[in-house]
């Protein structure tokens, strides 16, 4: 994979970048914005947490066992779900089991298929691999929860009076909120079916622009690419699909009237 | 229910009365007494009210809550409707699986409740055949609502035209028992007058209908029923006394019997302090 030139950041192109940052967060103060601070702060963290993260793949790599890999991807699981849960705004508590479950699934789904049977590295639990894998499909899926999450309390929330009416007339709790559930889906999948439609066109995404950076074949980062963003919308789908037929039922009680 | 301060307030408890095939009974009170809690506890749809029910002596338990639903159907003050037009609102109902006519009757008085939420298509469809157009015309027209055209989007409808299209929903439905919670508010004489009509022909043919009404008597309701203070009053038409005649005996069709029903007050009742809950044969109801 790594047949051209690799070129590397020193310590000066991370000053650069920084630098730039610090001039687009003094041109907002100029013009009073109100987001430099934030800006500047959320670079400085995002610097320390990617090299962290660098760091840290680097050790999983080199250890040349199953064991840290698998640990790392708990941990990141763990922060998936805290994150979904913070970024999920009127939703009430206690989903933290069902955020859970729909993450580790897919991310198992995605380990399995992607990473053993499209790809299939050795050793088998690669590292170099699995945790930008992982990371991608994380990103996605994290996302895609918290909208659809949000947007179907929110949606359970206006439509009170129509579930009141559709229990009246008989329906199962599932036909009741059938309509809030299809909205709420449809809205976490249309960030990732907008990018499975640009890509290529517009965008370049990350992880062919980061082969091609370091040298890869072209066509073939287009390929892995391709592999990458359409097992990611599959899997972002099914998560949401997940989430939704574990939650549902939250809004009503076990004998199906609106709590 | 919950207080809006915190707490529990209990509107009702141990309220008893019963319905027979074919009657019309009206239920008066002042607002907040707890009129339409008393019905949406007898639809089982009030997650804050318990009650014993039967309906043709089979008691409610034996039936899932839809099949219940479908038997005893709520009609809510505000009406709601969805879809693109007004035949695409009335059909709504038959596009529900307790309609859908595939034997789930059977495990429908079980109790048993479909684990899994159920994928189907086709219900346009199956709706169009199972209520054809014709069915629907018929039914708004016996409403006063001739000039209303089956595709008309339903959010052009006027208040009182929407509660009148929202009734012939429910009614379209034939359901047992019809629990309609002040569905001629909005409406002129005349049209208050045709849905009466409606509903007196809809007992003619053995529908239970009990009315939350303000009006005044419109000559169709055999009894009246006052909920006030959490008690139950009776009241048979013409006779204008208060009485509670305990053991009614049941009317020849006799439909319909909530015993009980008690709005749960966990931290307590304001108004009768200590006071049991009794299912006995206690009714507050003249015949």
């Amino acid at each position: 994979m790594t047949t051209g030139t690799y070129y590397a950041i020193d310590v000066w192109g991370l000053l650069a970048a920084m630098l730039m940052v610090a001039v687009a967060a003094g041109v907002s103060g100029l013009m009073r914005l109100g987001v430099g601070r934030t800006l500047l702060w959320s670079a400085c963290r995002a610097l320390l947490q990617l090299c962290a993260m660098g760091l840290v793949i680097g050790v999983v790599i080199r250890s040349g066992s199953p064991w840290p890999v698998v640990a790392l991807i708990a941990v990141m699981l763990a922060a998936g779900v805290q994150i979904t849960l913070s970024r999920a705004k009127g939703v009430p508590k206690g989903l933290a089991g069902p955020v859970f479950l729909a993450l580790t699934v897919t991310m198992l789904l995605m380990l399995a298929l992607v990473a053993e049977l499209i790809v299939r590295p050795t050793p088998w639990y690669s590292a170099q691999l699995v945790v930008p894998l992982a990371g991608m499909l994380l990103g996605n899926t994290v996302s895609a929860l918290a909208v659809g999450l949000t947007r179907f309390f929110e949606s359970m929330r206006e439509r009170r009076d129509e579930t009141a009416m559709l229990l009246a007339l008989g329906a199962t709790r599932w036909e009741a909120a059938r309509p809030s559930v299809v909205s709420s889906i449809r809205l976490g999948m249309l960030p990732t079916t907008a990018s499975l439609a640009s890509s290529g066109i517009v965008t370049i995404p990350g992880m062919m622009a980061g082969q091609v950076i370091a040298g890869g074949n072209p066509l073939d980062a287009a390929k892995y690419q391709f592999v990458i963003l359409a097992a990611i919308a599959a899997l972002t789908l099914l998560a949401d699909t997940i989430i939704m037929l574990l939650v549902y039922r939250v809004c009503f009680t076990a004998d199906d009237r609106i709590r | 229910m919950p207080a809006p301060g915190g707490g529990d307030v209990t509107l009702f408890r141990d309220l008893a009365f019963d319905v027979g095939a074919g009657e019309v009974v009206d239920v008066t009170g002042p607002s907040g007494s707890g009129k339409s809690s008393m019905l949406t506890a007898v639809a089982r749809l009030n997650p804050h009210a318990t009650a014993a029910m039967a309906l043709d002596g089979v008691p409610a338990e034996r039936y899932d809550p839809q099949r219940w639903r479908a038997a005893v159907a709520y009609l809510p003050q505000r009406p709601t409707l969805t879809g693109a037009s007004v035949a695409e609102a009335i059909r709504l109902p038959w596009t529900l699986a307790v309609r859908d006519g595939t034997g789930d009757a059977d495990d429908g008085a079980s109790g048993r409740q479909r684990r899994f939420p159920r994928i189907r298509t086709g219900g346009d469809r199956r709706a169009r055949h199972l209520l054809p157009d014709e069915r629907i015309r018929a039914t708004l027209d016996a409403l006063g609502c001739s000039d209303i055209e089956l595709e008309r989007p339903p959010h052009e409808l006027s208040g009182g035209q929407a509660a009148r299209v929202a009734l012939a929903r429910t009614l379209l439905t034939g359901p047992r028992v019809l629990l309609a919670d002040e569905v001629d508010a909005g409406l002129d004489d005349d049209n208050a007058a045709r849905v009466a009509a409606v509903m007196a022909q809809a007992a003619g043919r053995g529908m239970a209908v009990v009315r939350i009404r303000h009006r005044p008597p419109d000559g169709l309701a055999a009894r009246v029923l006052t909920l006030d203070g959490g008690r139950l009053t009776a009241q048979a038409i013409g006779t204008a006394a208060r009485t509670a005649v305990p053991g009614r005996a049941e009317g020849p069709g006799g439909a319909f019997r909530p015993d009980g029903a008690t709005d749960r007050g966990d931290a307590g009742d304001a108004r009768r302090p200590g006071g049991a809950r009794h299912d006995d044969e206690e009714k507050a109801v003249a015949a």
